[in-house]
């Protein structure tokens, strides 16, 4: 128990030296405190963005009335609603694609042709189509995400071993329940890898849309903030989302262990 | 006198080359067929003009903007951009990779960084990278160099960390020095699996070029496209996208001829009996 | 004097995760000059593991292993080896494989090339020399391994299982080839086989070794007439073969008891 302990401590402490270094260059005024606010302060706007008014007289609404609570749930809003349509609607695309060729034929080329298009270019776009608010930002997650999700989808489904497929269906499996029972599962390792990206890609794809044109959310925050001159809040909030990122492909990749456990 | 087995040739290239023109005809076939029913759904009336532009007037504005506009100077910049800050990501990327497979203090000082950095949206730090370096083009390239490094630092590591020990071993038989060993064996072993890293990476360096020319303006394919955008050109817009998109086609092409190319010794191996 | 001396060797295996494992124990073997010795045991025995040792790959930890009076330290051209899945530098052509010793030792390039020439030819190679190793069979792929190892002339010849990839058929030819070759640039062989009639049909001796962890068990003198056409079914070998399966199986039993308890 104490040498896993030690373990994290010793892997996890560049970043505890990283931290220490910061507070030290930004206090000894190596580098303007305005570029590089101290940890400290950091730290202190962080708290001060997450509640509003004191917890003593508000409750929790102190918490979830916070600038970056308010914020933050708008921003998460739309990464996962654009995220959910890309999974359900990109993973069966890709099944279908793979087991029937019709399907293939129609959709194959234009998952092929938007998969170098660089998503980021797509922001624009969405703009024209749904103005500035939630849904074009949600379209956008959308259709960056289903790229990934599909093509995992795709792989995934194409490799499911002929053999599996027709025991199935000498056990009297018709085509539809063999989709369920052989070549979803088969399919699995490579789409969750493929959602894996997607999700990676939604934080990204939120953030930039964000930061280009937004009235709430993180990306609007950061960029209010810088525009306020508040470093050491802007600071706050790329940090909070830059680790959103980060735990929440650490969550994922233990979830599709979990999903995968007979693979081991 | 030993006999010689023969092994099994690779086809031969007539028949390759008519297999590729097969295959090529078939993908612009689906691309035309693409393009006639954005045509076709454009005329059709079902949506306007400013949501979907006829491809007939898109092309029309890309072919006055390259005759009488910035288009060349624009494209130019951005992949200019793109492949600088590639480039960047590509040489510290497998320097720092090798350093992190070979020296274990590198390796314990780097492997959080690398482990935590990876999945985060780098994006999100470009009004930090803006404070600190203005808002001209170092910053652009910073934030490019900033994202597209990941996919190359972990490439490499898998990559070098998985070069066969007899590979290794072998080459110190022969009495290869460190320094040998690693340029003369381990890179070039490693070369698939990195190569890879980098097929990530250039498409990578677009979209965040591409993302900070919107975000920040300048020269560049993406901030015509914002500006396009901002004055509700939608054609000017679909222009900047399909511009965008050739480029990127154009790209991740090369680079995987020029990955046939390096690898062919890899490319090829298909098992004989 | 011996050209290899082994003496004492004992190592421990330490697996990326759980505990460490005794592979050889007290293993003390004489190669003399020019010998072909084969090494022979049940899976697990540390066979290649003690040819991995004297070729300088693994240290020593315990004991101590001499090729002419000085201690081993680390690989050198002096210890050539020959892997079984025959780690060919799948960049380079055979061509370059063979060069690539070569190179290493400085030679002018018109000597390089030579040589070069000259071992692919001596292994049936000719023509072959710019193909890269992917269009090569398992045969031609050993054969270009074994041309690699021979052309930077290493006094000793360290062979791990280098046909135990092969079909049965190569086996058989490419045994008779080495023989053959051995026969005409004889240098000291130290060949790691599970094949007992492979070990008998190559070998002068043969080192039987125990179960893990491995030692010694017995070294048996071969003497047969390699040059007959049917040694293979010649009465002498055939008891031959008897005689040491005898003793590998008594040994491959009790790996497979220490394996299911």
């Amino acid at each position: 128990m104490t040498a896993s302990v030690l373990n994290f401590v010793v892997r996890y402490s560049p970043l505890l030296i990283l931290a220490l270094g910061w507070e030290l260059v930004s206090r000894l005024g190596l580098v303007s405190s305005d570029a590089l606010p101290p940890l400290t302060a950091v730290g202190a706007a962080w708290i001060d963005m997450m509640h509003d008014g004191d917890f003593l007289s508000n409750g929790f609404a102190a918490f979830y009335h916070s600038d970056l609570v308010v914020n933050g749930a708008a921003s998460l809003w739309r990464a996962g609603a654009g995220l959910s349509l890309a999974i359900v609607i990109g993973g069966a695309l890709g099944i279908l694609m793979a087991r029937w060729r019709a399907v293939n034929i129609v959709f194959g080329p234009i998952v092929e042709i938007f998969y170098p298009v660089p998503k980021s270019a797509l922001i624009p776009v969405t703009i024209i189509w749904l103005g500035l608010g939630d849904g074009s930002k949600i379209l956008l997650i959308f259709l960056g995400c289903m790229i990934p999700v599909t093509i995992g989808a795709f792989n995934g489904a194409r490799a499911a071993e002929q053999t599996l497929v027709w025991s199935a269906r000498s056990m009297g499996a018709d085509r539809v329940r063999t989709l369920w029972d052989v070549v979803v599962p088969s399919a699995l390792p490579e789409l969750l890898n493929g959602i894996r990206t997607a999700l990676a890609l939604a934080f990204i794809l939120l953030v930039s849309s964000e930061l280009i044109t937004s009235q709430n959310g993180f990306g609007y925050l950061i960029g209010s903030l810088g525009d306020n001159g508040s470093y050491d809040a802007m600071y706050a909030v790329v940090l909070t989302v830059a680790l959103l990122g980060f735990a929440a492909d650490r969550l994922y990749q233990m979830l599709m262990r979990r999903m995968l456990i007979w693979r081991q | 006198m030993a006999t010689v087995e023969l092994t099994t040739s690779a086809p031969p290239s007539a028949a390759r080359a008519l297999h590729g023109a097969l295959r090529f005809g078939v993908r612009i076939a689906s691309v035309v067929a693409l393009l006639v029913a954005w045509e076709l759904l454009a005329r059709s009336g079902l949506l306007t003009p400013y949501q979907l532009p006829a491809l007939s007037t898109v092309l029309a504005r890309i072919w006055h903007d390259a005759v009488a506009g910035d288009l060349v100077l624009n494209t130019w910049v951005t992949i200019i951009r793109a492949m600088a800050g590639f480039a960047i990501a590509a040489v510290g990327g497998v320097a720092l990779g090798v350093a992190i497979s070979r020296l274990p203090l590198a390796r314990w000082f780097f492997d959080p960084i690398v482990s935590i950095g990876f999945p985060m949206p780098k994006i999100a730090f470009l009004p930090v990278i803006i404070l600190w370096l203005g808002v001209y083009n170092v910053s652009k390239l910073t934030m490019i160099v900033f994202d597209a490094i990941f996919p190359v630092i972990a490439a490499t590591v898998i990559a070098i960390q998985g070069v066969e020990r007899e590979l290794i071993w072998s080459a110190r038989n022969m009495g290869a020095s460190e320094r040998e060993l690693l340029w003369q064996v381990m890179l070039p072993a490693a070369l698939p699996q990195v190569m890879t890293g980098l097929q990530v990476a250039l498409p990578l360096a677009l979209i965040v070029a591409v993302f900070t020319e919107m975000k920040m303006g300048g020269y560049g394919l993406g901030a015509a496209m914002m500006t396009a955008s901002r004055f509700a050109n939608s054609v000017g817009v679909f222009a900047g996208i399909v511009e965008i998109a050739v480029v990127g086609y154009v790209l991740v092409k090369a680079m995987s001829v020029v990955r046939r190319r390096l690898l062919i010794w890899h490319q090829e191996a298909a098992e004989p009996a | 004097m011996a050209q290899i001396v082994v003496d004492g060797v004992r190592h421990l295996y330490r697996p990326p995760r759980g505990k460490p494992v005794l592979a050889l124990e007290d293993v003390t073997l004489e190669v003399r000059e020019r010998e072909f010795l084969a090494l022979l045991g049940p899976s697990g025995c540390g066979k290649s593991t003690l040819l991995y040792l004297i070729g300088g790959f693994l240290p020593v930890e315990g004991g101590s292993i001499a090729v002419d009076g000085k201690p081993v330290t680390a690989p050198g051209p002096d210890r050539g080896i020959v892997f079984q899945h025959f780690a060919l530098f799948p960049w380079k052509t055979v061509r370059g494989n063979v060069l690539y010793g070569l190179e290493r030792q400085g030679l002018p390039s018109a000597e390089r090339q030579r040589r070069a020439q000259q071992f692919i030819d001596l292994v049936g190679l000719t023509g072959f020399e710019d193909s890269f190793p992917s269009h090569l069979s398992g045969g031609m792929k050993q054969r270009a391994a074994i041309a690699r190892t021979l052309a930077f002339d290493p006094k000793i010849l360290l062979m791990d299982e280098p046909f135990g990839a092969l079909d049965a058929q190569t086996r058989h030819l490419m045994q008779s080839e080495l023989l053959g070759i051995w026969q005409r640039t004889p240098k000291t062989v130290i060949f790691v086989t599970h094949d007992v009639q492979e070990a008998v049909y190559l070998a002068d001796r043969v080192a039987v070794m125990s179960a893990r962890p491995g030692r010694i068990k017995t070294i048996v003198d071969i003497r047969l007439d390699k040059a007959d056409p049917n040694v293979f079914k010649a009465k002498a070998f055939v008891e031959k073969v008897d005689e040491i399966w005898g003793l590998v199986k008594e040994e491959a039993i009790k790996a497979q008891g220490a394996r299911a308890s």
